[in-house]
């Protein structure tokens, strides 16, 4: 990686993501940035990047700035391929953009392209209710049922130990639950989806945290099994469907994408 | 994007219809996901400042595990239903009846704190559809 020595009079260069040429931009689109720079195109050959102008000066990553980035992705992704840059990303002028990334990488980038035509993330989040699944996991689990016992109104010095212990089979008891959760909507979607990602839980009381690649024309279908899941765990699981987003966790570094399951080949 | 009709309380009655990311979600999604070009791509990057965000990572810790039983015990007894040996008896009730959220949200909630008033993602102008389509 070479990093040049930064004249930050001069703007930068912000890179949201990589699209196929013949897009049409439509003017006045916001970007990062306080005031948010005017997102525009650069192409070279068949390729295109959306950028922005960046000050220097002023740091990135306020909400409205990460908003921005998401949200001109997500928009993209729904009328074209798109292939979503990680946020932050800043090279040093246009032609850098044109020549050492479009050009330098085109192969990889129009092959990329092509397999994400007619397809679009979404993710599936879902949370326990919190005292829904610990009734479960206590009404399982007799030895957890019994030290909740022990520690209930009495006093947290005397019995710290004792919920240490208890915390431990919760928590761990959750981390099972999470999994099998996990694996119920994968089989909800298996055959309407073309890859999976599970993603790491963000809290202790996530259910499920997975990303999916599907064919835009199966997206009702995806919606519906979604749909009748929530209803079977209305109470237990608050399951969200989220998207159309733009493939973030089906591009990347060869390894990040092994990590991903096929469910069926990509053309 | 259309935004879902949220089910009320942490029931989850099914949702209605997909729904756009909120802070935290956007948070998971483009900071660690998505093409990086230094480890992907050689480009002549420039530096910036980036402001830093708090650890969003659960690990689980004796900390977690003390939220798991604080919040064992504010389970409302007086919802029991049968089945669930060893809760019910003269234990003290300690009127936290109404509190769905507790210390176990703490570790994901960081990011609402965070957030505050950006509930809502703004939304860039749609892209066009491609010439010739």
């Amino acid at each position: 990686m070479a990093v040049q020595d930064t004249d930050t009079r001069k703007p930068a260069v912000y890179v949201y993501g990589i699209l196929p040429a013949d897009i049409e931009l439509e003017p006045g689109a916001a970007g990062v940035g306080d005031p948010p720079g005017e997102v525009r195109v650069v192409r070279r050959g068949d390729l295109a990047a959306l950028v922005s102008d960046v000050d220097l000066t002023k740091p990135l990553g306020r909400p409205d700035d990460l908003f921005a980035h998401e949200g001109l992705l997500d928009a993209a992704a729904a009328e074209v391929p798109v292939l979503p840059l990680r946020f932050g990303a800043l090279v040093s002028s246009d032609d850098a953009v044109a020549e050492e990334l479009l050009q330098g990488h085109r192969d990889e980038f129009v092959t990329a392209l092509s397999q994400l035509e007619d397809r679009v993330e979404y993710v599936v989040r879902g949370r326990y209710d919190e005292q829904g699944i610990l009734r479960e996991v206590l009404g399982g689990n007799p030895p957890a049922a019994r030290l909740a016992n022990q520690i209930r109104g009495a006093d947290p010095d005397a019995t710290r130990e004792l919920r240490i212990q208890l915390g431990e089979i919760l928590n761990s008891e959750v981390a099972a639950k999470r999994e099998k959760d996990t694996r119920a909507v994968g089989d909800a979607v298996d055959g309407l989806v073309e890859a999976s990602v599970v993603r790491p839980p963000s809290s202790e009381l996530d259910a499920v945290y997975i990303a999916l690649l599907v064919r835009t024309d199966a997206v009702d279908d995806l919606e519906e099994a979604v749909s009748r899941l929530a209803n079977d765990w209305a109470g237990r699981v608050d399951l969200n469907l989220i998207g159309p987003l733009a493939a973030y966790d089906f591009v990347g570094a060869p390894a990040a994408t092994a990590a991903a399951t096929a469910h069926r080949e990509l053309t | 994007m259309t935004t879902a009709m949220q089910p009320s309380g942490g029931g989850g009655g099914g949702f209605a219809r997909p729904n756009a990311s909120g802070l935290a979600d956007v948070l998971d999604t483009i900071l660690d996901k998505g093409l990086v070009i230094d480890a992907y791509v050689r480009v002549s990057l420039v530096g910036i400042e980036l402001l830093t965000v708090d650890a969003r990572i659960v690990i689980a810790s004796v900390d977690t595990y003390l939220r798991f039983a604080e919040a064992v015990n504010r389970l409302d007894i007086s919802q029991e239903k049968e089945g669930l040996p060893g809760l019910i008896g003269d234990l003290e009730h300690n009127g936290a009846k109404n509190k769905t959220k507790g210390a176990l949200e703490a570790a994901g909630d960081k990011l609402r704190e965070f957030a505050g008033g950006y509930e809502e993602p703004q939304r860039a102008g749609r892209r066009s559809r491609r010439e010739g389509d």
